[in-house]
This record gives structure tokens, C-alpha cells and sequence, in this order.
């Protein structure tokens, strides 16, 4: 790792050298919430904030985009795009690593063109956060990115330190007179910032053996009570960085002979989820659906050794009845009551 | 560049349909391009994604083996959109494929050993892909049993497929259980007392077991997803070992390569994806996948 420093006011000349490499998208304050939104300074950004409420994952994998062009003469062919170069400006560690995960789907054996490409056009740079008091990225080893980012800005007083991770990052600061190299001192804050930070998780979730217990556990009594306040919504779907289920359709436009298949995306909280012809249903009951999502995000994700859940606490912050992830899972665990 | 190899479906022409029962057909494929219908090389177990061309697409399992010269062949129930609209086409016309996907049934480590096959319904449809690929090498397989389980005569798929033993010596074994009143079935199970059973396809075991040595025997097994469970009953009870019992699942696929999440089952310590974990699994993997059957 190449180690190097900028002081904050230099910040809009790191933003200015970004942009040589694309369009920059940032954490923006959007009345009581936050979303990445592109940005043309750095004013415009609050790299103070804590999570967003839709997860970066949006620029991979749209809510809802067109997957193929199909013509009832010439079959079916991919929607062109332009390469569209993005710096993703301000992610957090969590974030970062949930993108490990989704990239371990997207661009594996087979890779899902869409994602692949736009990902390969994006350049990712971290920012350090301090926890509020939903965040447990803690607990689920997810907050420090060891690796998943071209830069990692953490904040030491005055200045930023920062991790150069790949040879793109360093490629994207060529130039930049405006870097110094880190002193032992800059490390010892760093040093410092990560205890006080570590200190300041109020959330916790044992998850050492979390896999084990969600799966051993899965008639336990204790789901039932949150199932019956679950409105089965899948907001909780939607606002989870690593959560990538899609539906896909596909119509034609009036003339009946050009249309597009779609793909949008969908939540194994909705009842069609695992339904199949005949109207056999795999997963029938609510409380089928609830325990599938947790066993889901309980799991490890075989290609990057992570949990499918980040810790980030958006599943928690705007699920509209007050579900809590870790506290659903304490529960079945025994740890709470 | 944009890799899209198992992105885009290919297109193929419809070369021949054959109405099979009143609510499946049976499609004869040819990829429009001639490379492209060379290089297609599947297995036995594994499925293509199907799409008509403006209405979407639909799983379908691959019915023959390609031990056999000839097109790609599709046996096709109608019971929703996509299927309904390919129930409408006809021969010329071009569908688009992607595959072939998913894992296939052991042929290899099968040989030496006798086949059971046990289909229940539309699960014949994958399963003659492997009945055909052990008679074209007949010679390195031991004794191969069909137990087949359907309603009537009429929705029997493969008739003179599965009902061949009963004429000619044709390399397998066949044992039918129907369930309604059947004249045909009914005046085949008089003259064939030890091959038919009317109920379902479970009520078959006691007919095979003779010829039948479980500790020497795979078992290959498709059909409703209530049917598996009473048939891995029967396997137990005859002692089969679960690594030599294979299943093939049905679930909701959408991509059908682990991108859409529709086919996941199994609790957090075992999920899998059906369509590339799958669709075939061992009654072994299935004991330690929770939800599988
Ligand atoms: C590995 C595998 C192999 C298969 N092999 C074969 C095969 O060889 N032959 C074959 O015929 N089939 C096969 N199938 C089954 C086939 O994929 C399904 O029957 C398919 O869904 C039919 O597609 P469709 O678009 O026509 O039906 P759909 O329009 O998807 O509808 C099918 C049925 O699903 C239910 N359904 C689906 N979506 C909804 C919804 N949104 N709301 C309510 N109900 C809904 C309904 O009960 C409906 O009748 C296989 C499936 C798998 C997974
Ligand atoms: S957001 Fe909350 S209410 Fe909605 S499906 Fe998730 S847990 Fe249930
Ligand atoms: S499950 Fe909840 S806390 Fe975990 S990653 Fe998803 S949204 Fe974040
Ligand atoms: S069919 Fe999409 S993940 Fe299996």
C-alpha cells in the first residue's frame, strides 16, 4: 500500500484532479437523509455523513434498467451504452466491502455485462466515518476495507491520510504536487482515530458463529414476533448494499415488433419470489420469506470470506416498522431476554 | 468488451413440434448459426433459458442426449405466458436460447452400475436425456429399471419410448403406474401383471425389486416436488446409499447463472444456487441443504 497525505484545504485540488478521470459522485444531504448524487465541488458533499439510504450499489445494477433490445425480425442484442467514467467520492468501508460482495456475484464465471462494465468505468474512493448508533459494521468485520478500493481518505485532524491501493488510484493523482508524504505522526493519529472509533460502536452482534445459529435456529420460536409487525414491504430489500435479487420482463412497444427485456430490482419479502408454475410456492408464509432474508445475510460469501451483511444499519433505519437486524437476530440468538 | 456469451440468447428455428399430450409439445431446435449449432455440446440434467421474442423467458430442461445425432429437443408444457406464446409457434419460426446451464447427472461415475430411473409426470422430460445417453453406451451400464408414474395414456410423455419394453428387447426395464381409469394401461397391466401398478409411482418398488440391487444401483429421480420425498422413502427403506440417489429441483429462475437470486435455497450455512450449484444434487447434498425438498 502506498501511503500519502493531503491537507483538507487541498481537497477541492484532489477533486479537481479526480475529475480528469470521470464524472464525480458524492454523499449529498438531502433533507433529513443522505444519497450519492453528482457533485461539482467539494462543498456540495457531506463527508461527514453516515450511511445513505440507497447504497452505492445503484450505479452497478440500476433499479430498473433495459437488459436487451429485441426485435420480433432480428432477435435479441445488448443495450448499447457509452463508457461512462464515474468516481465514486466518499464510500465507506462497509460500502466498499458490500461491493466486494456484489462484485463476487456480477463478475464471476459469468459475467453480467451491465455491472462488469460499469464497474471497471468507476473509480472507488473511501472515506473514514464515525459509527451512529445503528452502525455494527464492527461485528461483522466490515469496518475497514483492507481492499475493494482505489483510494481510502481517512480523516487525521487537519489532513487526510491516504490508502493507494491500486495502480489506477495512483495513475488518477499523477500530477498532484499537492501530496505529501505521511509523517510517523499522521499514522499515530490514525492510530488513534481507529480506537476512538472503535470505541464508539453502541450496536453489537456475536458473530462468530452467525451462520450456524440463524440456520440451527430457523424454527425458533422468537421469529415470530417480529413477523408479525413485518409488512413484508422489502424496503429492507432495497436499501441493503448487498442485496441483488431481480425480476425480469420483457414487452414490445405499439408497433408490436421492437421492445426491450427489463430487469428490476426485487425482494424475496414479495410473495412471487419463489412462486413457480403451477402456483407452487417454496417459500408460502411470511414467516418463510423472513427467515430466508436472514439466513441469506447471515451466510459468508464464499469468494470474499464476508458476511452478506455489512453491518451498515440501513435495513434497520428505514424499515417502517421498527425492525432491528441485530436485534431480531440477538433474539433468536438468546443474547437479548 | 462487453461479455455476453451467456447474455444474449442465440436465435434457433423451431425445425419440428410434436403435440405430445394435450399440454405438451415437444420442439426440435437449430441454431441459426452453423458454429454456434456445432460447438452446443450439454449434458444430461442441464437446461437452456428459452425466450419468445418479445414476450420473455422460461426454463427449460434439455430432453435428449447428445449421444443421439440430431437437433436440440425441448419438451414444453403450457402453464403460463412464455409457454403459451411458444405453444403458438410453429416450424420456421426462431426462438432464442441461452445456455446450456447448470450441472449434470454423474453418467460417468454411474458406469458399471445398474440404473433406476424414477420420473414422475414431466420429470421424464430431463430424465430421458439420461435414459437415452446409458443405452447409447449400453455396454458399460448394468441393469437399467424406468419406474414412471402418470395420470392416464393420453399425458404419458415418450410413449413408444417408455412402452418399447413391452414389444421388442430394448436394453431397460419399464414399470408404469397410472392413476385414472385407463382402458389402455388397464388392458397393458393384465397382459403385463408385473409391470404396472394403477396409483402412483411409489406403489412400483415392489415390482422392481427383484431385479434390483440396491448396494450396485444408482438412482436418478425427477418429478413434482411432493413426489421426492415418498420416493426417497422407498430408496432408504431398499438401503440405497444417499451419494447414489440424484434429484434434479425446479425453482423460479430468472438469469439462470447465480445472478438473480430467484433460485437460492438452502439456511445461511448452505445456500446454493439451483441453476448453477444445480439443478442436479445428490440426496447426500440435499440432506445438508435446508429447503431443498
Ligand atoms: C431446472 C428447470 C427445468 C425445467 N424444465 C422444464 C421442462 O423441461 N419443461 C417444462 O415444460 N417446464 C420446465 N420447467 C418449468 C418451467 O420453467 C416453468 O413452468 C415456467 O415458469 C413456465 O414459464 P411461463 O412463463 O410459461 O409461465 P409463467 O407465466 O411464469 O407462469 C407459470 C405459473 O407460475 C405461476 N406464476 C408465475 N409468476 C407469477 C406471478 N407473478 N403471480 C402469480 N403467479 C405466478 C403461476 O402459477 C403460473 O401459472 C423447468 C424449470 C426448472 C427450474
Ligand atoms: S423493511 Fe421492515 S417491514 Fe419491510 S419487509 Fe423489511 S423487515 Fe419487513
Ligand atoms: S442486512 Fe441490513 S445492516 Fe446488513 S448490510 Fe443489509 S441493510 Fe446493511
Ligand atoms: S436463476 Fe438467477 S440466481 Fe439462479
Amino acid at each position: 500500500m502506498l501511503y500519502l497525505k493531503i491537507v483538507k484545504e487541498d481537497l477541492p485540488k484532489l477533486f479537481g484532479a479526480l475529475r480528469r478521470f470521470g464524472e464525480i459522485h458524492g454523499p449529498v444531504r438531502m433533507g433529513r437523509f443522505y444519497a450519492f448524487r453528482e457533485v461539482s465541488s467539494v462543498d456540495e458533499m457531506s463527508l461527514d455523513y453516515t450511511r445513505t439510504m440507497i447504497p452505492p450499489k445503484k450505479y452497478f445494477t440500476r433499479p430498473r434498467e433495459r437488459i436487451l433490445r429485441v426485435s420480433r425480425e432480428r432477435g435479441y442484442e445488448l443495450v448499447g451504452e457509452g463508457p461512462r467514467r464515474l468516481v465514486l467520492f466518499g464510500l465507506h468501508a462497509c460500502d466498499i466491502n458490500a461491493i466486494k460482495i456484489t462484485d463476487s456475484i456480477y463478475i464471476d464465471e459469468y459475467p453480467d455485462p451491465y455491472y462488469s462494465e460499469r464497474r471497471r468505468n468507476a473509480l472507488l474512493v473511501g472515506v473514514s466515518c464515525l459509527p451512529d448508533e445503528e452502525c455494527f459494521c464492527r461485528s461483522m468485520g466490515t469496518d475497514y476495507a483492507h481492499d475493494g478500493f482505489d483510494l481510502f481518505l481517512h480523516e487525521v485532524g487537519d489532513s487526510y491520510l491516504i490508502r493507494v491501493a491500486t495502480g489506477r488510484g495512483e495513475e488518477a493523482l499523477e500530477g498532484a504536487d499537492f501530496l505529501r508524504k505521511p509523517e510517523r505522526e499522521d499514522f499515530v493519529r490514525l492510530a488513534e482515530f481507529e480506537r476512538r472509533r472503535a470505541r464508539m460502536f453502541k450496536k453489537e452482534l456475536l458473530a462468530s458463529h452467525l451462520p450456524d445459529v440463524v440456520d440451527s435456529l430457523h424454527d425458533s420460536e422468537s421469529w415470530k414476533e417480529f413477523v408479525n409487525r413485518c409488512l413484508a414491504c422489502g424496503s429492507c430489500n432495497l436499501v441493503c448494499p448487498t442485496c441483488r435479487c431481480y425480476e425480469v420482463s420483457e414487452s414490445l412497444n405499439v408497433s408490436l415488433k421492437e421492445g426491450f427485456r427489463e430487469r428490476r430490482w426485487d425482494s424475496c419479502f414479495l410473495r412471487s419470489h419463489a412462486l413457480v408454475a403451477g402456483g407452487l410456492n417454496f417459500r408460502p408464509t411470511r414467516l418463510d420469506r423472513f427467515v430466508h432474508r436472514y439466513n441469506c445475510k447471515s451466510g459468508i460469501n464464499r469468494a470474499t470470506g464476508l458476511p452478506y451483511c455489512v453491518g451498515c444499519g440501513r435495513c434497520t433505519v428505514f424499515c417502517p416498522a421498527d425492525i432491528d437486524h441485530v436485534e431480531v437476530i440477538n433474539a433468536i440468538w438468546g443474547v437479548v431476554r | 468488451m462487453i461479455y455476453a456469451q451467456e447474455f444474449v440468447p442465440k436465435p434457433a428455428e423451431i425445425a419440428d413440434v410434436r403435440q405430445m399430450t394435450p399440454i405438451e409439445k415437444l420442439f426440435r431446435l437449430r441454431f441459426l448459426n452453423d458454429e454456434f449449432e456445432r460447438s452446443f455440446r450439454y449434458m444430461p440434467g442441464q437446461f437452456v433459458q428459452l425466450s419468445v421474442y418479445g414476450v420473455g423467458e422460461t426454463t427449460i430442461s434439455i430432453c435428449r442426449s447428445q449421444t443421439r445425432p440430431g437437433p436440440l429437443e425441448l419438451l414444453v408444457r403450457r402453464v403460463g405466458r412464455v409457454t403459451n406464446a411458444l405453444h403458438g409457434l410453429k416450424e420456421g419460426d426462431v426462438v432464442g436460447i441461452r445456455g446450456p446451464f447448470g450441472n449434470w447427472f454423474p453418467m460417468e461415475d454411474m458406469e458399471g452400475s445398474d440404473v433406476l430411473l424414477v420420473a414422475g409426470g414431466l420429470g421424464m422430460a430431463p430424465l430421458r436425456g439420461v435414459l437415452q445417453y446409458v443405452l447409447d453406451r449400453r455396454e458399460k451400464y448394468g441393469n437399467v429399471n424406468l419406474l414412471y408414474g402418470v395420470k392416464s395414456y393420453e399425458e404419458t410423455l415418450f410413449k413408444e419410448e417408455v412402452l418399447e419394453p413391452f414389444e421388442r428387447d430394448s436394453g431397460f426395464e419399464s414399470f408404469i403406474s397410472f392413476e385414472k381409469d385407463d382402458p389402455f394401461y388397464e388392458d397393458l397391466m393384465r397382459r403385463h401383471p408385473d409391470r404396472l401398478r394403477k396409483g402412483v409411482v411409489t406403489a412400483l418398488f415392489e415390482l422392481v425389486d427383484r431385479y434390483l440391487d440396491p448396494k450396485n444401483t444408482y438412482a436418478v429421480v425427477c418429478g413434482p416436488p411432493v413426489m421426492y420425498r415418498f420416493v426417497m422413502r422407498e430408496l432408504d427403506r431398499r438401503g440405497f446409499s444417499p451419494r447414489r440417489v440424484y434429484v434434479t429441483l425446479e425453482r423460479r429462475m430468472r438469469c439462470g447463472v447465480g445472478k438473480c437470486g430467484h433460485c437460492i435455497i438452502g439456511g445461511a450455512t448452505s445456500i446454493t444456487y439451483v441453476c448453477k450449484d444445480g439443478p442436479v444434487f445428490s440426496y447426500f447434498d440435499i440432506l445438508s441443504i435446508r429447503g431443498a425438498i
